[in-house]
């Protein structure tokens, strides 16, 4: 299923399989844990994992949304996670006021707010084919001013339901609660992906757009959907996160965006749709958190992760994706 | 000025190699009226749509005609014009650009940080040093999309970051400091010590102008050379360039190059202007670049469409963000509305396009 047929060998990659780019992942992550015990002190410990396996969660779901659009092809990418989670927060602390009583109110806000961001990044993309990027970026400041105007004339009030909190933030024994959520996700992507007509679709429409249409694949329909999928499950995303920080701001959701696509490059995905490992992009989560946590004890702050990240996924992209033409 | 006629582009991809200039009555086979013909060219009604724009503000901005409100306009609308026209370049080469924006404020850091206020010289050697991270950035990308060929903006995406770090690492709060004279590039009347025929210069002709004229010659120097029409045959199609003999990783690299030379020039505006370096300050250029040059009519698909009509389509863009500010919204509203205001640029020129092309 993961194999891509349709692009030359070229890559060091290309020639690996899906297993191999596990243990690159994995392998990866232990490098960092080797050398950040090596230049911090104590930067190994139980604890310290962890953290980073709760904060990689976080990175993981939003990655999910980024698979899930970058499976379906036609070079998606959803940029608008980010500010939708942000809005979603925003309005549901306000709504559910620290009662768990009102967290149904605040689900269906969700939902409401994903479906249409999803619809509209949907429709934009496949019917009026615009690239998903300026669609998606420009939708991310669509939202960024929607989110401006309502906190222009108030302050953001409220408190996530306790039942949240619950969920994202605190822990069962040592383990993060947030991690069970994420281990009850994954299989159950991986099955719809792997196992179901939904999945088959979407990686029909991602891997080869003619062979997908002609045996009956909406195509256009396939990607709108995912872009739907993508913004709902942002959107709820926005729930867990407003749990995990306990109040609403205005950029809670805006440094998700560069780790969610770059653990799909990291996770092994290719970027060019037809496949979508969600176990590899766990993986380049946890890879990335721990480069941050390397990077942010370190010293070298915000300036240091940022090029980090960007280096990284250069690299990476180097290594899985480019298609040098041999002339 | 050339219009790549859209239709018989489209009808001939492979004759992208020689498309900017054979095709440009080709629309025009004689059967239409005048009239319809001309109110079919694309770019003309891009310029009906501009020139409609400008009358607008004209009338709502009452001191629109006098010499500083013109210049105060420029100004607010020079940096934008650079930034489309250089992100076009790299759009008909048949990529995108998304890593501008922050180039543009890496740039700015750089300026910044080699400059020291009482010493003029080292301004010189801030323009050199600018000069070569600008020409590094435009390769590194010029690298990604062209010899490794990434997916464009993917890889773009990625080096926005790598010049975002580098620029918060200069500069992790907006500052720094200038030498006296490099407000030469803003407004050469404030500079100490200008020679009278300078100021006199500056006063009808602001360096905001002169900036983009740089640029305009700029590509129509390049547009003559063998690159500027390579430009239009690999954006138009790359597998077909690349079999008639084409270096089209060469080609995408150059693009790429004039592209960071076009964020050069926007760079050394804004230090003028605004005497500091900021990491976050080009960031929402990217998109609005982007955006106007889809306005002016170049196709996201690459090779298609022409870098005056980009400028063209940022006038547009900057005279609706004007007629806006007119309305006197809340700046609250500002983020909302521009975001819109892009969706629906580019929207809506998408759509008519496929309109378009249905028609024909």
């Amino acid at each position: 299923m993961s194999t891509v047929v349709n692009r030359p060998a070229a890559g060091v990659a290309r020639a690996l399989g899906a297993g191999k780019k596990y243990i690159i992942a994995f392998g990866l992550i232990v490098l960092l844990f080797v050398l950040g015990e090596l230049t911090v002190s104590n930067f190994l410990s139980l604890g310290q994992f962890l953290l980073t396996i709760k904060l990689a969660s976080f990175i993981a779901l939003f990655a999910l949304c980024q698979m899930i659009v970058i499976a379906a092809g036609g070079s998606g990418l959803d940029l608008s996670v980010g500010y939708t989670a942000t809005m979603t927060a925003v309005l549901t602390a306000a709504i559910m006021d620290g009662q768990t009583s009102n967290l149904w109110i605040a689900v269906l806000v969700a939902l409401g707010i994903g479906l249409v961001v999803g619809l509209l990044n949907g429709l934009l993309t496949a019917y009026v084919r615009l690239p998903p990027l300026v669609v998606t970026l420009a939708m991310a400041n669509i939202l960024q001013g929607v989110i401006n105007v309502y906190t222009a004339g108030r302050n953001i009030t409220g408190r996530p339901a306790p039942v949240l909190q619950i969920i994202a933030a605190k822990s069962t024994g040592i383990f993060p609660n947030i991690l069970f959520i994420l281990l009850i996700v994954a299989p159950i992507v991986m099955v719809l992906l792997y196992r179901t007509q939904l999945g088959l679709r979407l990686f029909g429409a991602g891997s080869n757009e003619t062979a997908a249409y002609l045996s009956g694949v909406d195509v256009k329909r396939v990607r709108c959907a995912a872009f739907v999928i993508s913004g709902v499950l942002a959107s709820l995303i926005g729930l867990l996160l407003l749990g995990n920080m306990g109040i609403a701001f205005k950029d809670m959701g805006s440094n998700y965006v560069m780790p969610s696509i770059a653990a799909v490059v990291v996770g092994g995905v290719s970027m060019a749709g037809g496949d979508g490992n969600y176990l590899g992009v766990i993986l380049g989560a946890v890879f990335l958190q721990t480069l941050t946590n390397l990077l942010v004890a370190l010293g070298w702050g915000d300036a240091g992760k940022w090029l980090g990240f960007g280096i990284v996924l250069f690299i990476l992209l180097i290594v899985y994706v480019s298609n040098r033409r041999g002339r | 000025m050339e219009e790549v006629g859209n239709r018989s582009n489209q009808t001939n991809p492979a004759a992208g190699g020689s498309a900017p200039r054979t095709v440009l009555g080709s629309s025009a086979d004689g059967t239409a009226p005048a009239l319809g013909r001309l109110l079919s060219r694309p770019g003309f009604s891009r310029l009906l749509i501009l020139a409609v724009m400008f009358a607008i503000t004209a009338v709502l901005q009452q001191n629109f005609f006098e010499p500083r409100a013109v210049v105060r306009n420029i100004n607010a609308f020079a940096p934008l014009i650079l930034m489309t026209m250089g992100q076009a370049v790299v759009i008909l080469s048949g990529g995108i650009d998304l890593s501008a924006g922050t180039a543009l404020s890496l740039l700015t850091c750089v300026l910044t940080t080699v400059m020291r206020k009482g010493d003029p010289v080292t301004g010189v050697y801030a323009l050199l040093v600018t000069f070569v991270v600008a020409l590094a950035t435009g390769a590194i990308n010029g690298v990604g999309l062209g010899y490794l060929r990434i997916p464009p903006v993917i890889v773009t995406f990625a080096t926005s970051f790598m010049w975002l770090g580098i620029a918060l690492f200069l500069r992790p709060t907006p500052g720094g400091e200038t030498v006296d004279w490099f407000k030469v590039f803003y407004n050469p009347a404030s500079v100490g010590g200008m020679p009278g025929w300078a100021r006199a210069a500056g006063a009808y002709l602001p360096p905001a102008l002169v900036l983009v004229l740089v640029g305009c010659v700029l590509w129509l120097v390049i547009r003559r050379m063998r690159t500027g029409r390579y430009i239009y045959a690999v954006g138009s199609n790359s597998e077909s360039a690349y079999e008639s003999g084409i270096n089209t990783a060469r080609v995408q690299m150059s693009a790429s190059i004039i592209n960071s030379l076009f964020i050069f020039l926007t760079a050394l505006f804004f230090v003028g202007q605004n005497q500091s370096g900021d990491a976050r300050m080009g960031d929402p250029l990217t998109l609005r670049a982007i955006a106007a040059a889809v306005v002016g009519g170049i196709a996201l698909s690459g090779g298609r469409g022409s870098v005056f009509y980009a400028l063209v389509g940022a006038l547009i863009l900057s005279f609706v963000n004007k007629i806006i500010f007119f309305a006197n919204f809340p700046n609250a509203y500002q983020t909302l509305f521009s975001g819109v205001i892009i969706i629906v640029a580019i929207a809506g020129s998408q759509l008519s396009t496929l309109v378009e092309r249905k028609a024909s």
